[in-house]
């Protein structure tokens, strides 16, 4: 190959990278970039029609139930952004994060009754991150995981102190 | 000393730059400043990891994976520090033409995407086990996805030239439209919802991180910067070597012609 | 699901290009050294 040749083609696949670049870019970031749609905004962002699309919110507390599907463990659970809140059914397994009171991102399609049907649940984490011993003193405190993120870590120590 | 000074007062800044330029003085310095950095980088990584991995609580419900970020956040923070010192080197090579910072351009390149593509694996194997999935194209994910295709193209594209110093104006060029990139990095997970979470290390608030978790991760990120410098530092030492011994090869060759 | 694999996978795979990374500088800085010192009647100091 000669020299010539060797640069177009490096310089080929430097243009063919950037426009792969800028094409997931805007793959991705299209309708604004959002991941997903919360309960209360379905209406105005969900795809209209049968089309699969991503819901994301919190597990209401008190909300999860296990059921059987078959032989396959299903759930159901109300995914809520606190304004509004809709029925999702899931069939197959969970991740390891997924709790009531945790962010969640479910995969599916709404049906004409107005439930979710999910393909995939993906849990989503917070930004907070304690040591066990911290979350055993905080529930012992009054904390519910099941009603939302842990007090402010600023807090801890008081919490510690005060429990 | 003093005459070189009154020679061109009209250049302070630029003459004060290109001391560096000379690439024995460069060679010497760096020679100095080199063991220490890369020690002092090897020491506090070490520690950092082996306080991260067998000393520090695991998290409430993430348990032992949390460990994972022990590794991830040092990779994401100096994939993107290492960007942005890409970036500087560039500004340095286009508006001075700085011939240290075209060399250490070209040296950061492939430092910057191996973090990156740390980053992104470890994240990968982190998110598996917690979220539910290898990849989900949300807008964290896909703007690091695109500082690694950035790094990619500046890698490739520096060395397409046969010019040299063609090469090095394009890759500074596309380095520094590519800094768009990083406050998209920085400020995805607030502009957009994403199934990454938000930073829990911010320079406005509180961490909202346990304190046992907090110093281990810091060790392992303060210990990959002097680690990055020390390696850029290395290569580029190695590239001014490389370089002089081209231009002497180059010399010997004319001469016997 | 146990998580082990997945940390010593994280560990291991950040390790190895790290441990590279290194080796590659230090080989590369001994060879140009080297090369150096055999062309260079200025580098006999």
């Amino acid at each position: 190959m000669t020299r010539k040749n060797r640069r177009l083609m490096l310089v080929g696949g430097v243009v063919l990278g950037l426009g792969t670049a800028t094409v997931l870019l805007f793959q991705a970031f299209r309708s604004t970039g959002e991941l997903f749609v919360v309960p209360s905004k379905i209406a105005a962002n969900a795809p209209k029609g049968d089309r699969a699309f991503r819901l994301g919110g919190m597990v209401e507390a008190g909300s999860l139930q296990h059921l059987q599907e078959g032989t396959k463990p299903a759930v159901e659970f109300r995914v809520s952004d606190g304004i509004a809140s809709v029925e999702v059914k899931f069939v197959g397994i969970l991740p390891d994060l997924f709790r009531e009171g945790q962010g969640v991102v479910t995969l599916g399609k709404l049906r004409p009754d107005g439930t979710f049907a999910a393909q995939e649940v993906l849990a989503k984490h917070d930004e907070n991150y304690m040591p066990g011993d911290m979350a055993d003193e905080l529930k012992r405190t009054g904390w519910k995981p099941e009603n939302g993120a842990p007090p402010a870590a600023a807090l801890w120590n008081a919490a510690k102190v005060g429990g | 000393m003093s005459d070189v000074n009154t020679a061109s007062p009209a250049l302070p800044a630029s003459r004060n730059l290109h001391r560096f330029a000379n690439p024995g003085r460069f060679l010497r310095l760096s020679g100095r400043i080199l063991p220490p950095v890369a020690l002092i980088g090897l020491a506090l990584t070490v520690a950092g990891l082996v306080w991260g991995l067998f000393f520090s609580p695991a998290d409430w419900q993430q348990h032992d994976a949390v460990r994972i970020m022990y590794v991830h956040v040092p990779a994401a923070w100096l994939a993107s520090f290492g960007y942005a010192s890409l970036a500087i080197a560039s500004i340095a090579s286009l508006v001075w033409r700085h011939p240290l910072a075209d060399l250490a351009a070209v040296e950061i390149g492939p430092v910057g995407a191996a973090f990156t593509a740390l980053c992104l694996a470890t994240g990968s194997l982190w998110g598996k086990p917690m979220w539910g999935a290898w990849w989900v194209w949300d807008a964290r994910m896909t703007s690091v996805l695109v500082l690694f295709f950035l790094y990619l193209g500046h890698i490739a594209l520096v060395r397409a030239f046969d010019d040299q110093q063609r090469g090095y104006r394009a890759g500074a060029i596309l380095a520094l439209v590519g800094v768009v990139n990083l406050p998209i990095i920085k400020y995805s997970v607030d502009w957009w919802n994403t199934l990454h979470q938000p930073a829990s290390i911010t320079l406005t608030g509180a961490p909202t991180m346990a304190p046992s978790m907090l110093w281990p991760l810091l060790l392992v990120a303060v210990g990959g910067m002097f680690g990055f410098a020390a390696l850029v530092t290395a290569r580029t030492r190695a590239a001014v070597m490389e370089r002089r011994i081209r231009a002497l090869t180059l010399a010997q060759v004319r001469a016997q012609a | 699901m146990t998580h082990l694999p997945f940390i010593l996978a994280a560990y291991g795979l950040s390790i190895v290009v790290v441990g590279w990374l290194c080796v590659d500088a230090i080989l590369r800085t001994r060879r140009a050294r080297a090369t150096l010192d055999r062309i260079d009647p200025r580098a006999q100091r």
